[in-house]
């Protein structure tokens, strides 16, 4: 039936944990051979179309279907009151209608689907549904939203258009400092730009349920709240992972999931949903936009006493992860540092602007750019090199953040800062010029003329995993078995392979484990028990240590049925000194082991709604940047030069995924320094593409040293520390203070424009 | 898309008939422009003629020792042409800093020229936009106008040619060709493209059905060219503002020269006031920035693109002066 869901993957090119072996999709993606969720496709399939309102803000005054269906190949055309079950979802907070009732709160809202026999028939007819609408004055600013007089727009929130406010008191409530700096930021809304597209198949099945093949960061979390909206047991809704082309927070919400199983359903049909890529702006969550005012306080010596904080987080029309963006946004505000008194108000708000949601950084971003920007402030008032006075307040293993959460592991963030430091800088350009190195690149602006060198430093603090008490959790399902005269373990998670290279490191762990050379990765589904989401740097934490426990019990069956032997390894039963006692094939005969284990860290515990207090937190983990950039002073166009990064990453559990991780999240933070940014006008995007919504191209990306530090986590599995995100903090603040130190501007908004430079 | 008629037209009798055949008809060449409008609904045509199999693909050098350059013919290859890249490395300097090379390969050099806006406002049927409707509004204005027009515009519309290659061909004095069944006339590029004024629906001088063939660049001058692009990421992307320039300096004084600006006008924009202030002046910084300074008098900014009007300048001045350099050291 269907093709291209994720096919088992057999992972036999060895390697065990702190290996690199060779990823199973590596060669497919390059060639342009892996399916994606976009080439699903199933005989007989229709293809459903979404009709999005058009208006930040309006009331939906009539509805008719009636053209739509009137269009000769269509099947259905389904609304609000079409929604079998509950017509609500929402990760954290379902607040927001799989299509909209009687008011849309953001442009691109869906409002009616379509299914027909092609999709260009699909996308007309929904074109033809007729919808009246009263258009309403959107609430288009976070900070006018909070007002008292502002309209409402979700009536049943208690608290207005106040989605959270987090709190944080710590130590003194007026303390007083020598030296003090402030400021106010801006971080504008940054889109995650996967490549692959919303895309999935819903497949309706004889027992009234339906099979779901889609991409997505959670595929129980899209169970649930795709249930809950069909009127559906959880168990007649199955949900499988196909390819992801890039999630980085934007597949956490829901997208075309219940449209397309609702049309499946209605019509008995497999149904295919693809966004377009303007669409898909529509589709996804975005990073929220922000607004940051701080003060720091220090000594003339240049330790810190206070940071005060104020920030306000777009959350956009529906809660979507603002709630725990806030949370994070708030608990990491004063960063990697050691400050006796904290005061931060952070407010997660409802507006009209498209909703924002988890990007890799998930608040720690935006908090990031505005305190290191600070941290900078504060150095040149001082009279301090902007390293020393990070590297004097820097956190270390011991310290207390302003949560009063200790810091249990390792806290290398001076070490960090100096690592990049002492790298040699790269050598100023020189004649001959290569275009491709100078700002502007090929554009033949400057051939060297006109260019000044600047440096930048950031470091930020990302918690790993799921905060503030979430019963964070994965599951594996490990069986041992012979195959073929071979042992072979097959791994089966829910985890999603969302491009980070989680199928290659089960199998390293499995390898590890059970000392066998053959390890087949079963396709992600529901029909084993959550994995979590792929998010929050928490996957080789969470799955990793639920592989690893389900291999522990595994072995130790196997061990108990040789009765004896203190391991496995080579296909082997062997001794604490590694003789060998048997053979595993022989052990295992024809009765395969298999366990299923449901593993958790150790809990974390929700913050005090008064003080912001608790161990909120299961993992910290750090990462510094430092760029250098050349600046065309006069045309305002910058090139950056290098970005280095050290980070620590507690063990390299596959020292290449590592690096493309900091890679990848560096390459991020760059975008965001200096080019991408969704333009919102009055709640409507301005910039739905990628002509018009810019990403860095290999041109922009520069070469990026990278120190890996491996200091080892006694709590985590293999004492793994997340990595995932803390690269994608620091490498904002770090480029933007490095063009800074080229131009003399005070450049408080990220991304940094031409204008900027030269306005 | 909306349905359409679609003609293959083997040759340029065929293609030109069936235009007139079919009024509101459009060809379709490379397609990178026309294609996307049509998804998006902006532009609706019941007819369509391919024109992408005309042979119209070579360049000859013409009796007066200039080029004469098919329509039909590929950014991409036009760029790599060797009496381009010799004789007009302005203009491949132009084309290579247009678009990416995926879409060069495609995009001809008839499409460049007729290229539409890239104003979100056009491609968005939820606003107003005169170009688009006329008679609605202009929703740039008070919006996101960013990329928009400082020189040339009207109350109308402020939105740009958004072509780097029409920037070159402007300075470069280009005429182009064009036939329809009534015949052939030659229109030099200066009068290719209008002003919006109040119709900014209407962006040529052609009728509906007239097919562009060709393009001719006069001899080319000894005098250093170049063309100077500055935008927000270092490939493709559009102008924000860029010049396409050549100057000859005599004795420290400018003999000639020839300017165009580009990202900053409704049409590729011949910078006469600039070049009327420089020739005979003193091949000086001062000169150059008098010169922008009088090209850029009548600016009129909007909230957004405020900084164009200095970026505009800064970008002429380092420019002349480059070629200033340049033709020294010659
Ligand atoms: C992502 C993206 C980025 C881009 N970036 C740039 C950039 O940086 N700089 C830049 O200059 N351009 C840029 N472009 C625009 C690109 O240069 C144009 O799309 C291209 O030149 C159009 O040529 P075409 O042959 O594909 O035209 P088509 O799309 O086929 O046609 C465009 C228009 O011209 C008409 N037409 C075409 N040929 C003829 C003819 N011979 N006679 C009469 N009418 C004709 C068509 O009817 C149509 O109205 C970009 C485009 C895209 C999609
Ligand atoms: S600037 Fe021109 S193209 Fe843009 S909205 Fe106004 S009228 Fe339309």
């Amino acid at each position: 039936m269907s093709r291209a869901t994720t096919e088992s993957l057999t992972a036999t090119g060895g390697g065990r944990v702190g290996d690199s072996p060779q990823r199973p999709d590596g060669n497919l993606k390059v060639r342009g051979e892996f399916a994606y969720s976009s080439d699903l496709w199933h005989e007989d399939m229709l293809w459903g179309a979404t009709l999005r309102s058009p208006h930040p803000h309006a009331r939906i005054r009539g509805l008719d279907v009636g053209p739509a269906l009137a269009v000769p190949g269509v099947y259905a055309v389904l609304t609000h009151s079409d929604v079998p079950g509950e017509n609500l979802y929402g990760l954290e907070h379902p607040d927001q209608p799989v299509l909209a009732g009687d008011v849309v709160r953001y442009q691109g809202e869906p409002v009616a689907i379509v299914a027909a026999d092609h999709p260009e028939t699909a996308r007309r007819a929904a074109a033809r549904v007729r919808v009246d609408y009263e258009v309403l004055e959107p609430v288009t600013d976070a900070e006018t939203a909070l007002r008292a007089d502002a309209p409402v727009l979700h009536p049943t929130n208690p608290d207005g258009n106040l989605v959270r406010h987090v709190r944080i008191r710590h130590g003194d409530p007026a303390p007083a400092a020598d030296v003090v700096v402030s400021g106010e930021y801006t971080v504008g809304m940054q889109d995650q730009a996967f490549l692959g597209p919303e895309s999935g198949l819903a497949v309706p099945a004889e027992d009234g349920g339906v099979d779901l093949y889609v991409a997505t960061q959670w595929l129980h979390a899209d169970q649930r709240q795709v249930a809950r909206a069909l009127g559906l047991p959880a168990e007649r809704v199955r949900l499988h992972l196909a390819g992801v082309g890039g999630a980085f927070g934007a597949r956490e919400d829901l997208s075309m999931q219940v449209h397309a199983c609702m049309l499946a359903l209605r019509t008995g049909k497999p149904v295919k949903i693809v966004y377009g890529r303007e669409e898909s702006f529509f589709g996804h969550v975005h990073r929220h936009p922000a607004v940051l005012r701080y003060e720091h306080g220090a000594t003339r010596d240049g330790d810190l006493v206070y940071v005060r904080a104020e920030m306000i987080l777009d959350g956009g029309a529906y809660a979507s992860t603002t709630a725990a963006v806030t949370g994070n946004a708030a608990t990491l505000g004063a960063g990697p540092y050691r400050v006796p008194n904290v005061h931060v108000d952070c407010y997660g708000v409802y507006t009209n602007n498209p909703p924002c949601g988890a990007m890799r950084g998930f608040g720690a971003v935006q908090a990031c750019f505005a305190y290191e920007s600070q941290m900078d402030k504060l150095a040149a008032a001082l009279g301090m090199s902007e390293v020393d006075v990070r590297v004097r307040n820097a956190v270390e293993q011991g310290s207390v953040m302003p949560t009063g959460q200790v810091v249990d592991s390792a806290a290398p963030v001076a070490e960090l800062l100096a690592l990049v430091r002492d790298r040699p800088m790269p050598p100023a350009p020189s004649a001959p010029y290569d275009l491709r190195e100078l700002p502007g690149g090929v554009s033949n602006t400057t051939h060297g003329e006109g260019v000044v060198r600047g440096v930048g430093y950031g470091v930020g603090v990302k918690n790993v995993g799921f905060s503030e008490g979430f019963d964070d959790y994965s599951t594996a399902r490990v069986r041992l078995e012979v195959v073929g005269g071979e042992p072979v373990a097959s791994v089966h998670t829910a985890a999603a392979e969302v491009g980070q290279g989680l199928v290659t490191l089960k199998a390293q762990i499995a390898r590890t484990e059970l000392g066998v050379e053959r390890v087949v990765i079963l396709p992600p589904d529901t029909s084993v028990g959550s994995a979590g989401s792929s998010s929050a740097s928490r996957q080789s934490y969470v799955t990793g240590g639920a592989v690893r426990a389900a291999c522990e019990e595994v072995r130790a069956a196997v061990l108990a049925r040789a009765g004896a032997g203190a391991g496995l390894a080579g296909g082997k039963v062997v001794s604490a000194g590694g003789d060998v006692l048997a053979d595993l094939v022989e052990v295992l005969g024809g009765e395969p082991v298999e366990r299923t284990v449901e593993w958790r860290h150790r809990p974390t515990e929700a913050l005090d709604p008064s003080t912001g207090k608790g161990f909120a937190h299961v993992q910290y983990a750090f990462a510094a940047h430092r760029a250098v950039v050349d600046v065309d002073v006069e045309l305002g166009l910058v090139r950056v030069v290098e970005l280095a990064c050290a980070q620590d990453v507690g063990r390299a559990m596959n020292p290449d995924a590592v690096l493309g991780q900091i890679q990848g999240g560096s390459a991020q933070g760059l975008g965001l320094a200096v080019m991408e940014e969704i333009q919102v006008v009055d709640g409507v995007v301005r910039n739905p593409s990628f002509t018009d919504y810019l990403i860095p191209t290999v041109l922009d990306m520069p070469t990026m040293p990278i120190d890996v530090l491996e200091y080892a986590d006694p709590h985590a599995p293999y004492g793994l520390r997340g990595v995932g995100e803390p690269p994608t903090l620091s490498s904002t603040p770090a480029i933007v203070a490095a063009i800074r130190a080229a131009t003399g501007r005070a450049l408080t908004r990220a991304p940094v424009r031409p204008e900027h430079i030269v306005g | 898309m909306k349905d359409f008629a679609y003609v293959a037209a083997p040759d340029v009798a065929t293609a030109v008939r069936a235009a007139a055949d079919a009024p509101g008809a459009r060809f379709l060449a490379g397609g990178t422009n026309l294609v996307d409008l049509m998804r998006q609904h902006v532009e609706r045509p019941d007819t369509v003629v391919d024109i992408s199999r005309l042979p119209l693909t070579s360049v000859e050098e013409t009796k007066s020792g200039g080029l004469r350059i098919g329509a039909l013919m590929r950014n991409s290859d036009l760029a790599a042409h060797p009496l381009v890249r010799t004789r007009y490395p302005m203009l491949t300097q132009a084309l290579l800093a247009g678009a990416s090379a995926q879409l060069r390969n495609m995009a001809t050099v008839g499409g460049n020229l007729l290229q539409r806006t890239r104003c979100p406002y056009f491609y968005d049927r939820a606003t107003p936009c005169h170009k688009r409707e006329p008679g609605t509004g202009c929703a740039a204005v008070g919006g996101f106008n960013r990329s928009h027009a400082i020189l040339g515009t009207s109350a109308s519309c402020v939105a740009t040619h958004p072509s780097d290659m029409c920037v070159a061909l402007a300075a470069l004095d280009a005429v182009v060709e064009v036939e329809d069944v009534r015949g052939t006339r030659r229109i030099p590029l200066a009068d290719l493209h209008r002003l919006p004024g109040d119709t900014p629906h209407l962006e040529t001088t052609l009728a509906p059905d007239e097919l562009i063939t060709s393009v001719e660049l006069p001899a080319p001058a000894a005098a250093p060219s170049r063309y100077r692009k500055v935008r927000d990421r270092a490939s493709f992307a559009f102008a924000l503002v860029s010049v396409a320039a050549a100057l000859e300096v005599t004795d420290g004084t400018v003999a000639a020269v020839r300017l165009a600006l580009g990202g900053v006008a409704p049409k590729p924009w011949r910078a006469v006031e600039a070049e009327r202030v420089l020739t005979g002046a003193p091949a000086t910084e001062e000169s150059f920035r008098a010169a922008a300074d009088a090209e850029l008098a009548p600016a009129v900014t909007l909230d957004g693109n405020e900084f164009k009007v200095e970026l505009a300048r800064r970008t002429i001045v380092a420019t002349l002066r480059d070629l200033a350099r340049e033709g020294s050291r010659a």
